[in-house]
């Protein structure tokens, strides 16, 4: 059981329905459809070229999404009349490869949104990041780093403290630790679970079971374009109610050796 | 008794002013037109990319002396009907050519800075423009520092050129030199030498702004 259930109610703060996407001859999403609650963590799954990454990218648009409809509290991101740069404000991404903006410090990644986007005073912003950064424990002696001087963990952090500054109404993360050493995975993971516990929303495409069982509220499976099997993470991982969902599950256990 | 040549030194000298006023405007004007260029060539519609590269590919395809032959007589009094000065029509010219080949610089550092800087500033709410002005050309500008120090060398010596319209730079001068005294060797040698170390000056400048706005782990170091 997710350990952030505790803080989910019951306002659906996110709507994914009947999601189609095709590139050229392949159809990568075939009608994908769910929910996220308001605090809950839910954790997406499965082997690559399910359509995991894709799903994520077209729920802020960054990709179009060829038919479906998305909704981040009530308002219908996929409607044209909708003015997307004002939402995705709220939508946190986390990306695999952080993305950090290579000329600008941590400090400053964090804060060109708060300063660019949502046009606040430098020294609001400036307070806004440091707060974020220190949620995510980047201490004060990297602030003034630029991300090439930072190793992989910390360059996350400061992606996730980027996303967090913004105040979203949910953190999309894309396979956040799969570009990480190793030894690095962990800083990560825990940053990630301890914002999932002080009620932040999160929907996260992750290969880290462990994760997924000590965190998620909800795994999704999906295969082949479809979320194949969904549920509790302990009865999808340890009792799926499909054979490629076991066998996925059983190897991914063998290789990230899960708890 | 005729002068030497040397005591010309000063006079020619002088034409140093002159060949800095072409260098100057032409790569502020080649700067100017450079960048948005490439913006067009990288992030426009079909047609301006079109219209785009059509004024890259005459500018880098046809001559120097050329092209200031064309808008000293042609394109300016006939096509515009208006009369512009040597110097004026040699920096437009210079200016107009560099710009060519300037989008190329800028384009080819707007190209190596990786779509995930893109899409992480969209994902943050940034329109286009913001993500271009903010993240993109920041970091295309350091990435091209090195490719415009290069411009800097070949739009100096090109500034030469400029002697067909009669700007009175240091090459003009020289000649005048070379006719009124007789001597050849000397003037254009002192010449040659004297553009040496614009170009050697000029780029260690560049290399020190370089360095100044260098940004560790930003790729684009050369030259």
């Amino acid at each position: 059981m997710g350990r952030g259930s505790e803080m989910v109610g019951d306002e659906i703060v996110l709507r994914v329905e009947n999601i189609h996407k095709r590139y050229k001859d392949q159809e990568v999403l075939k009608g994908v459809t769910f929910e996220v609650r308001r605090g809950e963590t839910k954790v997406i799954a499965g082997p690559s070229g399910a359509g995991k990454s894709t799903l994520l990218r077209c729920i802020n648009l960054l990709t179009k999404p060829d038919k479906g409809r998305v909704w981040l509290e009530g308002v219908e991101l996929t409607d044209p009349e909708t003015n997307i740069n004002k939402m995705r404000q709220k939508i946190g991404f986390v990306f695999q490869e952080f993305n950090l903006f290579h000329h600008l410090t941590a400090l400053e990644n964090v804060m060109i949104g708060l300063t660019k986007v949502k046009k606040l005073p430098k020294d609001v912003a400036r307070k806004k990041a440091e707060e974020a950064l220190l949620t995510v424990h980047i201490t004060e002696d990297l602030w003034h780093k630029y991300p090439a001087q930072l190793s992989g963990g910390q360059k996350q952090r400061v992606a996730i403290a980027r996303a967090l500054a913004m105040d979203p109404v949910i953190i999309l993360y894309d396979e956040p630790t799969s570009a990480l050493d190793p030894q690095l995975v962990g800083e990560v993971l825990r940053v990630m679970e301890e914002l999932a516990r002080k009620g932040v929303t999160g929907l996260v495409v992750t290969h880290e079971i462990g994760f997924a069982l000590e965190v998620a509220d909800e795994i999704l499976f999906m295969y082949g374009g479809r979320i194949l099997e969904r549920g509790p993470p302990r009865e999808v991982v340890f009792s799926p109610k499909h054979e490629v969902t076991r066998k996925f599950f059983e190897n991914i256990t063998k290789l990230y050796g899960g708890k | 008794m005729d002068p030497v040549w040397w005591e010309y030194i000063p006079y020619i000298l002088q034409g140093a002013i002159w060949t800095f006023t072409l260098v100057g405007g032409g790569l502020a004007l080649g700067f100017a037109i450079g960048v948005p260029v490439a913006m067009g060539q990288k992030y426009g519609p079909t047609w301006l990319k079109a219209v785009l590269d059509a004024y890259v590919w005459f500018f880098r395809g046809t001559p120097l002396v050329v092209l200031l032959f064309l808008f000293y007589w042609g394109v300016f009094p006939v096509l515009l009907g208006i009369k512009l000065d040597a110097l004026t029509t040699s920096i437009i010219v210079l200016g107009l050519r560099s710009g060519a080949y300037q989008s190329q610089i800028f384009r080819g550092a707007l190209n190596s800075v990786d779509e995930g800087q893109m899409l992480a500033a969209r994902a943050l709410g940034m329109t286009k423009w913001q993500a271009i002005t903010n993240i993109i050309l920041p970091q295309a500008l350091r990435i091209a520092i090195p490719g415009w120090t290069n411009e800097y060398a070949i739009i100096l010596k090109d500034s030469a050129i400029c002697f067909t319209l009669g700007v009175i730079e240091i090459l003009t001068r020289t000649r005048y030199v070379v006719i009124s005294t007789g001597e050849a060797l000397g003037p254009f040698l002192f010449a040659g030498i004297l553009y040496i170390i614009f170009t050697y000056g000029g780029t260690k400048v560049f290399n020190i702004i370089y360095e100044k706005y260098h940004i560790p782990g930003l790729v684009g170091k050369g030259v």
